[in-house]
């Protein structure tokens, strides 16, 4: 598990991260958002040791990154997948890595295969696609079977079937009980991956929660009602709390509650029902919504 | 699969950054290119004074080989340090340098690893390539028109190219030291010129005593004074003798690294 207590960073007069406190389960994708330097990335780099945090500390099973031994056995990350000498062969960089950490050199071929390069283990790093240096990280990070893995923006230069290969490859992962704590600005992956939701905006804490928690709380998401008696439910609802929004004679859409309760809000009054259903937030609007004040260098757009 | 007792820590990273050095052309392109500078200058070098010696009409005199091979180290080692140098800058102009942190994060332990590695590689280097140098030198003073000018005096030689493998890895480390704390190609490129030629010429040719002084104490005079070198490249005597050189030597070299553990120690890692 991984703790953060307090962290925060400051570069010059900015404050990069702030006070952000939260844990890292196991068996979980963690999907971690946030807008352009909202400071995702040096939020990675203080879990590993490499920037030293201003206050606050990061924790791995309750020790710091740099106390492991053998830190590639216990945390494996991809931050940047160009940050490899490009004059040096792919194996021979895993090879490098294996040895720092006393990894039975056999696991440079396994892991390879299991990222599908084992056909470019000769080719030196420089000279590798984008997509093919992503694949190289994974295989640098999955090397030493680590209980932790992180991810920055691992699906960048991807083709379709490298991010669908990426996202079974998170989902296995925690199903083995590992922790995955994965960064990324495409939020269709994230619903499509993640189990929980980290949310920074300038370096605060937005959302620590549940997936289906954050889309729930959008208000765009809602339930649809239709109704011969639209107008006397729609007292009873809003009466109950829900924000009720009349939109037709017999329909209306009622957010702030779960399908269930109003659906046990109308049977209790007797009101007869023609439909109900829900209309989910997509996991883009809820983030939308969550980072609207957060937005380092977004654009203003008219009436934002 | 993975067997928990096994190395990390130091060992690791030694065993790291040995894959690492040879897994790059550069090494070999630096090593190479030092013994064939190291070759050339030294074969100018000999042929020059032998061809002084020649002019002037003196005759029954012999002139060491590894005299000349040390004065050429004083511009052969360039390409030498260039290795140290790209063992840390490459790392930082590729962001190789995370991972290099990732997998081993006490940070003294990458210093210490790389310098380790370096230790053995600059003496072969230095004694293997010098050796070479000093055969060929003997082998051309040995023939017409500098014929009787050579000389290989076994027992001199050897002790000539340990020296010059010794000063190769002092250079080499303090060059690493220097590449720690300035990151950039660039920076220790300039640095390290300056360090081991750029100053200490430009000093002793203000003569100015105490410049003049400093400036037989920087690591270019005192390698030569290290290495014995009665041709000392100013035409004048040293003013101390080799012990003292090793330890100006050591000096210049435990300043350099202890600058590049600061800054690696304090600064963020990229």
């Amino acid at each position: 598990m991984i703790s953060l207590r307090g962290l925060s960073k400051r570069y010059g007069d900015r404050l990069a991260v702030d006070d952000l406190s939260l844990d890292l389960r196991p068996g979980t994708v963690t999907g971690f958002l946030g807008p352009n330097g909202a400071g995702k990335s040096t939020t990675m780099r203080m879990i590993l040791g490499l920037d030293r945090p201003t206050t606050g500390v990061a924790l791995v099973d309750g020790r710091p990154y740099a106390a492991y031994r053998h830190p590639l056995r216990k945390v494996g990350a991809l931050l940047d997948a160009r940050a490899v000498h490009p004059g040096r062969s792919v194996r021979a960089h895993l090879l490098a890595l294996a040895r720092s950490n006393g990894i039975a050199p056999g696991r440079v071929g396994e892991v390879l295969e299991s990222v599908g390069m084992e056909a470019a283990a000769g080719r030196r790093a420089g000279a590798l696609s984008l997509g093919m240096s992503q694949r190289l990280g994974i295989a640098a990070a999955l090397l030493g079977d680590p209980e932790v893995l992180m991810f920055d923006e691992p699906v960048n230069g991807l083709d379709p079937d490298g991010v669908r290969w990426v996202r079974h490859l998170m989902r296995s992962l925690a199903d083995e009980g590992r922790t995955i704590f994965v960064s990324s600005h495409l939020m269709s992956e994230m619903q499509l991956t993640a189990d929980h939701l980290v949310v920074i905006g300038k370096g605060r804490l937005i959302v620590d929660a549940p997936l289906a928690k954050v889309i729930a709380g959008s208000s765009l998401s809602a339930v649809l009602v239709r109704s011969p008696h639209a107008g006397d439910l729609a007292t009873l609802l809003t009466a109950a709390g829900l924000r009720v929004e009349r939109t037709g004679d017999n329909d209306l859409v009622a957010s702030g509650a779960t399908i269930e309760r109003v659906g046990d809000l109308a049977f209790d009054a007797g009101v007869r029902l023609h439909e109900l259903s829900t209309r989910e937030a997509s996991l883009e609007q809820a983030y939308q919504e969550l980072t609207a004040g957060s937005v380092e260098y977004g654009a203003r757009t008219a009436g934002g | 699969m993975i067997d928990l007792t096994t190395a990390g820590g130091l060992r690791g990273a030694v065993a790291s950054e040995w894959i690492k050095l040879w897994s790059l052309r550069s090494t070999w392109w630096c090593l190479v290119s030092g013994a064939a500078l190291l070759g050339l200058s030294a074969l100018t070098l000999g042929g020059g004074t032998a061809t002084s010696l020649l002019n002037d009409g003196v005759r029954g005199v012999t002139l060491p080989a590894g005299e000349s091979v040390i004065s050429a180290v004083t511009f052969a080692q360039f390409a030498f340090v260039t290795v140290a140098m790209l063992a840390v800058t490459g790392e930082y102009a590729s962001g190789g340098i995370r991972m290099t942190l990732q997998a081993t994060p006490v940070r003294g332990h990458v210093l210490a690893a790389k310098a380790l590695v370096l230790v053995p590689v600059m003496l072969v280097a230095g004694v293997l390539s010098g050796s070479a140098a000093a055969v060929a030198v003997y082998l051309f003073l040995s023939v017409p028109p500098f014929g009787g000018y050579g000389a290989l005096p076994p027992a001199e030689t050897t002790i000539d190219m340990l020296s010059v493998g010794v000063f190769l890895v002092l250079v080499s480390l303090m060059t690493l030291g220097v590449g720690t704390a300035m990151r950039s190609a660039a920076g220790t490129l300039t640095t390290a010129f300056l360090l081991l030629m750029g100053l200490p010429l430009m000093l002793a040719m203000t003569g100015v005593g105490p410049l003049v002084s400093l400036s037989l104490r920087m690591p270019m005079f005192a390698g030569l004074a290290f290495m014995d070198s009665s041709d000392n490249l100013t035409g004048g005597p040293m003013p101390y003798g080799r012990v003292e050189g090793l330890l100006w030597l050591l000096g210049w070299t435990a300043v350099a690294l202890a600058a590049g553990h600061a800054v690696l120690r304090r600064r963020d890692a990229s």
